[in-house]
């Protein structure tokens, strides 16, 4: 963990409201794992608090950090203003990330990512794919319409399908994630799922997942002032083991029988 | 950083610098190790501990307000035992010789006098009794604003502990002047000022507030000229040593405190946007009392000058 201030390398509008950043830090870029994030900040804006952003993807060798994010208030509009070589304040990486021990059994991934959730499930397929190429996840993308295809660009080269539900039905399955796991489920054989969405969504197809016994993690996302488990303001009680988690320090990921009623 | 300029008695807790990471900011310390140098702290002041864990408050509990925050935690705490018995030793074996300050509240005059007396150990070198959450019923603000309440309380943890006792004042009241004197004279060490001052957010698109608590403490550089008013009038209302918090985000800023009256000052929400705030703010205080050629931070103490 540590705060790097980096120059900003792309900016870039993938649809009306979702921007992709690209910033150089080189030392966060090092040790960032999938499922963990970041916290932002632009030293001359005019918002207080930074802005937690999960990890879409790294590139050690460039030293190059990827988010995306969608612009849904002021800070994340002032984000959206600023021009490479410009320079922001990151500190990270925070949290855990997901865990990929399960996974040593060869078996499929299925990954689910919504809305913009689905950014930091690039960089958990990149990890998937290269540790097992020959099953490569499968990952059921839930977007709202076909403005947000982009997705499948950053997605395509690091799995086996890409399952597309819209909301509006201008593109793949016309409804929502829940509605197309079944097939998914019945096509691939399935071992772990991990998903990151609204909390709406995820309760849905976490249950489903659970009902049919597999393992399943889930990325929670809450307001938090700190990310480093300081302000409380992103706790919860863990419903099996009864503890009292910080999201930020303890997750985001946690098992999803942590987070939903079975 | 000369810490010959800055070494900072305060009413009895030896500090390296004058300055603070401040209760409900500053985890255990601890949490902070990766981001600054724990022995370069002043002293940790701990998250507000209470007599049984307590979960917090329902709902969302942070806002983000213009230069500022908003929080209604509600004293999410693991409990003074659990401090005691997990916590304190943890802390002790990695923050080196740097001062400690135990932040509790409680719901009765007697159970702040039973967790003065708990704390009342090694490894702990002084106690900031929370008299002023603004967020929970039992987290002191009903002894907060009440002078007699204050005092009662003040007097039930000086005679059940042998430690420095600083007070932490609420600035939700008319005259700061009058809760410090009960205070003072009720025994108290210290006065720290100020807690956060109540506020509310609206959602104009549910019509709902936004904090699940409805209102919350406010926090952040927009409190900064409320507190250093309120440090000024303490200060010159009491003999007794005031730590001035409220917005300090700059070593500028906490000159300001320390002219208006504050022996030390305390750095809050700022922690969560700098993490290596409170190490970076005594820094600044070392480089300005170099530039005017002072030797000591306590030749800054008191001395705004008025007409």
């Amino acid at each position: 963990m540590l705060v790097e201030v980096g120059a900003i390398v792309e900016n870039d509008i993938l649809s009306d409201d979702v921007r992709s950043m690209v910033i150089y830090v080189p030392e966060i870029a090092a040790q960032a794992e999938p499922g963990q994030f970041v916290m932002v900040k632009n030293e001359n804006g005019g918002t207080f608090l930074r802005r937690p952003f999960g990890v879409a993807d790294v590139d050690r060798n460039s030293g190059r950090l990827l988010l995306i994010y969608r612009v849904a208030g002021k800070g994340t509009r002032e984000l959206a203003a600023l021009e490479p070589t410009m320079e922001i304040s990151v500190e990270g990486p925070l949290g855990g990330g997901f865990r990929f021990d399960a996974e040593s059994d060869g078996k499929r991934t299925l990954l689910i990512g919504g809305g913009v959730g689905v950014a930091p499930m690039i960089y958990a397929a990149r990890r998937l794919a290269e540790e097992n190429p020959a099953a490569k996840p499968v990952f059921l993308l839930g977007i709202r319409s076909e403005n947000e295809l982009f997705w499948q660009d950053y997605l395509q080269d690091f799995t086996e399908e890409i399952i597309v539900t819209t909301n509006d039905g201008t593109a793949g399955i016309k409804g929502f994630a829940i509605d197309a796991l079944p097939a998914v489920l019945d096509k691939y054989d399935i071992a772990h799922i991990k998903i990151c969405g609204p909390t709406i969504m995820m309760e849905g197809l976490a249950k489903l997942a659970m009902a049919r016994g597999i393992e399943c993690q889930v990325s929670l996302e809450k307001r938090m002032a700190c990310g480093i488990g300081v302000c409380l303001g992103c706790t919860f009680e863990g419903r099996v083991s009864g503890r009292r988690w910080k999201i930020c320090h303890d997750g985001p990921v946690f098992p999803a029988e942590e987070v939903f009623e079975q | 950083m000369n810490f010959a300029r800055l070494a900072t008695d305060f009413a009895g807790i030896k500090m390296k610098t004058p300055v603070m990471g401040a209760s409900g900011t500053f985890g255990f310390g601890i949490e902070y190790k990766d981001f600054l140098a724990l022995d370069r702290v002043g002293a940790i002041i701990s998250k507000g501990l209470t007599p049984l864990p307590r979960a917090g408050n329902e709902g969302v509990r942070i806002a983000e307000t213009p230069g500022g925050m908003l929080n209604c935690i509600g004293l999410e705490n693991p409990g003074i035992d659990s401090f005691l018995a997990e916590i304190l030793p943890r802390v002790r074996e990695q923050v080196g010789d740097t001062a400690f300050i135990a932040n509790f509240s409680a719901g009765t005059v007697e159970d702040y006098g039973m967790m003065a007396a708990k704390l009342d150990v090694d490894g702990v070198d002084g106690v900031e009794v929370n008299i002023s959450c603004p967020n929970v019923r039992e987290g002191g603000i009903v002894f907060g604003t009440d002078p007699k309440a204050a005092a009662a309380v003040t007097e039930a943890v000086r005679k059940n502990t042998g430690k420095p006792v600083i007070v932490k004042l609420s600035p939700n009241v008319t005259d700061i002047a009058v809760m410090a004197k009960a205070v003072e004279e009720a025994g108290a060490d210290a006065i720290a000022l100020i807690n956060t001052l109540t506020g509310m957010v609206i959602d104009t698109k549910s019509w709902r507030p936004l904090l699940g608590n409805v209102t919350g403490g406010l926090s952040g550089p927009a409190v900064k000229p409320i507190a250093v008013r309120m440090v000024w009038q303490a200060a010159n209302a009491v003999r007794i040593p005031v730590l001035g918090l409220g917005g300090i985000a700059s070593g500028e800023d906490a000159v300001e405190f320390l002219l208006a009256g504050a022996s030390a000052v305390a750095v809050g929400a700022e922690n969560f946007v700098h993490p290596d705030a409170v190490e970076r703010v005594a820094e600044d205080i070392d480089a300005y009392l170099e530039a005017r050629g002072l030797t000591h931070v306590s030749q800054l103490v008191g001395k705004v000058k008025i007409g």
